[in-house]
């Protein structure tokens, strides 16, 4: 029993920093309708950042999280004015290839600067445990569900009940006419790109201590942020918070009861039974295509 | 049409003398990789650029070719051209069943359903052990078994240029079989698929069928590809096909010129090649690939062939006619 | 059975037989319901026109007899065939053909590589010829040039076979919606607004088209609302309002039909 509850908790670890990462993904598809495959690249270079704050320049782990947030903000901000802004009137399909083409471009430019070998990122707090009954939770993954359900309420609430994010939902719902109403669309889907990256690299810094941190490190991430967008609904914020919780509970599991080497497997089979029978998400309405 | 006829002849002679050209072991090698590069980038620009399916599977098909082939000569002692048709048929059943999974799915949905899938299979290949040997790998696999023709020596594919001859033919068939379909109603079928299939189906074309027919044929050559592979570099490990082999194989598909089937193929030996004489620059010339797709996306979409329809237009002989 | 041997009797009674039948179509989107209980019957060689204010459901009309929406309810059968299950292309194959409001062509193709795109489905080469062009290849593909400039010439857009889908104007990307559409061999052609954006003179020429069609053998539905049109041309009307059936008769009949003008809010239906 207690071996189950330890691996909830650190299904609920993992899976908040998947929201984090997943999040970002589906705000800027409910803004773009577009995916940014770079996107879980921004995760690596954040932890990355976090790394070299830390190890290299002596920073605390706390501030590199900040450090890390702000990296991602500043590539979002990046790859949308040169890549996602100039694409926009385009086929459907040349911004993904855009993006695989940036993602390419980080993970190797991130092999030629750091290297195969991953890194050995510590946190001060992965050591300090607080026990309770038969289980234990480290310091650091108290800091990642504060930090992370901190971050998603503010956003929940930000989108929900500010402004500008009623704005965003605007823009997502029909550029055109939000743009007729006076809201700029174009500055819009930047702050949601700033705002998605920025999630990004701070759950970067986050997951570096879990993750084999080597710049390939994205490609495990995405997978699983994809499954999460998908089983969640594209677009969808609450559905995919619930399948970003689903998703880590799935992965401690499966580490627990069948190995890590098919955590990818099962993830992945289990996206592609969503796309098999919802291919709208476990939330989202379908939508039939407007003839 | 004539000059259709020269410019196989100029290619069959290109093929030829390649190897005479090129007599180090080095050059030879990258021209082999070049060919299977060909193969792998005409088999996805059929399925993408013509037929407009977005297939980030097309490692995983080049890994199942070389497996199943490897698999069988190896452990069941099956002839090479008898594997070789297997593995063919393995992976086009493959990319048959991927397309008729992922048959309802738009754009992004079979971005992602075909790169899980890819996924899917590098972990299957990495982590059966008991089949596939996993990150051990297979060793001593030999090349495809020598040929004597009644005048001719016996020819050995050992040696590499006799091997890269293989290899560039059938290339060279792949897309010779290739340019016919694109150019028979089946060509403008795809077409349609790709520009509009509301509208396609409203001229009473099957899409569901043609899509699938499309994935079938791209991933039959991969398989193809994968088959000469094995036999090409003797070891086989599942790391040659990690995901990341999709988006290069991706790269040379656009940066050559989606659409088209000579695109592909200057994309092929353009990213084969290119990154060979960057070796100065050490691990940052892996950049190219990135570098290079991502700026042909933004810049110039139509990829080599775009640019040089630009140039020629440029010239003062000559009129492009379409 | 009995319904088809009824409708054969009266058909055969007096009037041309019937093409296409449709009995009690409905569809919903998500709750809100588009088409509701309609049926229509459509005789060989008429012209036959849906029209209706905005929201009337014309549109999810035409969709469900092309078979671009599967309908929650009722049946369709076009000459003597239910159409039940039938998928779009399955059912272009049996002679329904359809052009769309929001115009569909293959932008990047010339207007005669468009109408050569609709002679497909009638490719009888057999198989290996799309491997070795052989000498029938070549001929096909000579007759479906051939066939595409008559089509273009017949919709007045011979000057223009060679200019790319996207580049003709508005009216002439019509004309070429119903050129490329006449090229699956239809025996119904149902069109979708076709004089939306048409000025007077392009108008008139669309009219004229429609009646050549007829003189052709081919039966026409219209969607429309342009009331000139449906009043000129028409054999027969059928109205709708808010997903339902209003009337359906002739032209007279409509325009004085008191569901009808209320239909329109009153507004006089000249």
């Amino acid at each position: 029993m207690t071996v189950v509850l330890q691996q909830a908790i650190n299904g609920v670890v993992l899976g908040s920093l998947y929201v984090l990462v997943a999040l970002g993904l589906t705000l800027i598809y409910g803004v773009l309708v577009q995916i940014n495959f770079a996107h879980a690249d921004i995760v690596t270079l954040g932890a990355f950042a976090a790394y070299f704050f830390t190890h290299g320049l002596g920073g605390g782990y706390i501030p590199s999280i900040a450090v890390a947030f702000l990296v991602g903000g500043a590539l979002g901000w990046l790859m949308n004015a040169a890549v996602f802004a100039p694409l926009q009137s385009r086929s459907e399909l040349l911004p993904l290839i855009a993006t695989i083409g940036v993602s390419v471009l980080l993970e190797n430019a991130m092999l030629a600067a750091f290297g195969p070998i991953p890194y050995a990122f510590e946190s001060p707090y992965s050591n300090e445990v607080i026990r309770f009954g038969g289980t234990f939770i480290t310091l650091q993954n108290v800091l990642i569900i504060a930090v992370s359900v901190l971050t998603i309420v503010l956003l929940y609430a930000f989108m929900k009940f500010t402004f500008l994010g009623k704005a965003l939902r605007a823009v997502a719902q029909d550029r055109e006419t939000a743009g007729l109403m006076g809201i700029n669309p174009n500055q819009l889907v930047m702050l949601t790109f700033v705002i998605a990256s920025a999630l990004a690299g701070m759950a970067g810094a986050m997951l570096g201590p879990v993750l084999v941190l080597n710049p390939f490190a994205g490609t495990s991430v995405i997978v699983k942020a994809f499954a999460i967008v998908i089983i969640g609904g594209f677009g969808n914020v609450e559905g995919t918070i619930l399948a970003g919780l689903l998703v880590g509970l799935i992965e401690s599991f499966t580490t627990q009861y069948l190995g890590p080497g098919l955590i990818d497997i099962v993830v992945f089979a289990l996206l592609l039974l969503m796309l098999a029978i919802r291919p709208t998400g476990l939330i989202a309405e379908k939508r039939e295509e407007n003839v | 049409m004539f000059s259709r006829r020269v410019g196989y002849l100029c290619a069959i002679a290109a093929i030829w003398a390649l190897p005479l050209f090129f007599t180090d072991t080095y050059w030879r090698t990258n021209l082999i990789v070049c060919a299977l590069n060909v193969m792998l980038a005409i088999g996805l620009d059929f399925v993408l650029g013509y037929a407009g399916q977005l297939n980030l599977g097309q490692s995983a098909f080049y890994g199942l070719g070389a497996y199943v082939s490897t698999l069988l000569i190896m452990r069941l002692g099956v002839p090479f051209w008898i594997a070789f048709v297997a593995a063919v048929a393995f992976s086009s059943l493959a990319g048959i069943l991927l397309s008729l999974f992922a048959m309802r799915l738009r754009g992004h949905y079979l971005a992602i359903a075909s790169l899980g899938f890819a996924v899917i299979t590098y972990q299957i290949l990495l982590n059966w052990i008991s089949l596939t040997q996993g990150p051990l790998g297979i060793y001593a696999i030999p090349p495809p078994p020598a040929v004597t023709l009644p005048w001719l020596p016996k020819i050995d594919f050992h040696d590499l240029g006799n091997l890269f001859y293989l290899v560039a033919g059938f290339a060279l068939l792949s897309y010779f079989l290739l340019d016919q379909l694109v150019r028979s109603p089946i060509g403008a079928t795809l077409t349609a698929i790709r520009e509009d299939e509301v509208s396609a189906s409203s001229l009473g074309i099957n899409c569901a069928a043609w899509k699938v027919f499309a994935f079938g044929v791209g991933s039959g050559i991969a398989g193809a590809a994968g088959c000469f592979y094995a036999g090409f570099v003797g070891t086989l490990v599942p790391d040659a096909f990690f995901v990341t082999e999709s988006f290069t194989i991706l790269a040379m598909v656009v940066v050559g010129g989606m659409g088209t089937l000579i695109g592909p193929v200057a994309g092929a030996v353009l990213l084969t090649v290119l990154p060979e004489f960057l070796r100065g620059l050490g691990d940052w010339r892996l950049m190219v690939y990135g570098a290079a797709l991502t700026a042909v996306v933004l810049f110039m979409p139509g990829g080599i062939v775009q640019a040089a329809q630009l140039v020629r237009r440029r010239l003062p002989a000559g009129e492009t006619r379409k | 059975m009995n319904a088809p041997a009824a409708t054969a009797e009266r058909s055969r009674a007096g009037a041309a037989p019937v093409i296409l039948r449709a009995e009690g179509l409905s569809k919903s989107f998500g709750g809100v319901h588009a088409l509701r209980d309609v049926s229509l019957t459509v005789r060989k060689r008429e012209i036959f026109a849906v029209i209706g204010p905005n929201g009337a459901g014309k549109s999810t009309l035409l969709n469900l007899l092309s078979g671009i929406y599967p309908a929650d309810a009722g049946v369709m059968v076009f000459d003597g065939t239910p159409l039940t299950g039938f998928t779009a292309h399955q059912r272009v194959r049996h002679g329904i053909a359809r052009t769309f409001q929001k115009i569909r062509l293959f932008k990047h193709l010339s207007a005669l590589n468009n109408v050569v795109a609709g002679f497909h489905i009638h490719c009888d080469l057999p198989a290996w010829q799309y491997l070795v062009h052989g000498p029938a290849f070549r001929r096909h593909d000579e007759r479906c040039r051939e066939q595409a400039a008559e089509l273009l010439a017949f919709m007045g857009l011979a000057q223009r076979a060679h200019v790319m889908a996207g580049s003709l104007a508005y009216g002439e990307q019509r004309m070429l919606e119903i050129a490329r559409s006449l090229a699956t061999g239809p025996r119904l052609i149902m069109i979708d607004e076709p004089a939306a954006g048409l000025n007077a003179a392009e108008v008139d020429a669309l009219l004229d088209r429609i009646e050549r069609l007829r003189g052709k053998g081919l039966t026409v539905l219209v969607v429309e609302h342009n009331m000139d049109l449906v009043m000129n041309v028409a054999d027969r009307v059928l109205v709708l309002d808010s997903g339902r059936f209003v009337f359906e008769g002739t032209p007279a009949e409509v325009q004085v039909h008191p569901a009808v003008i209320e239909a329109y809010l009153g507004g006089d239906v000249r």
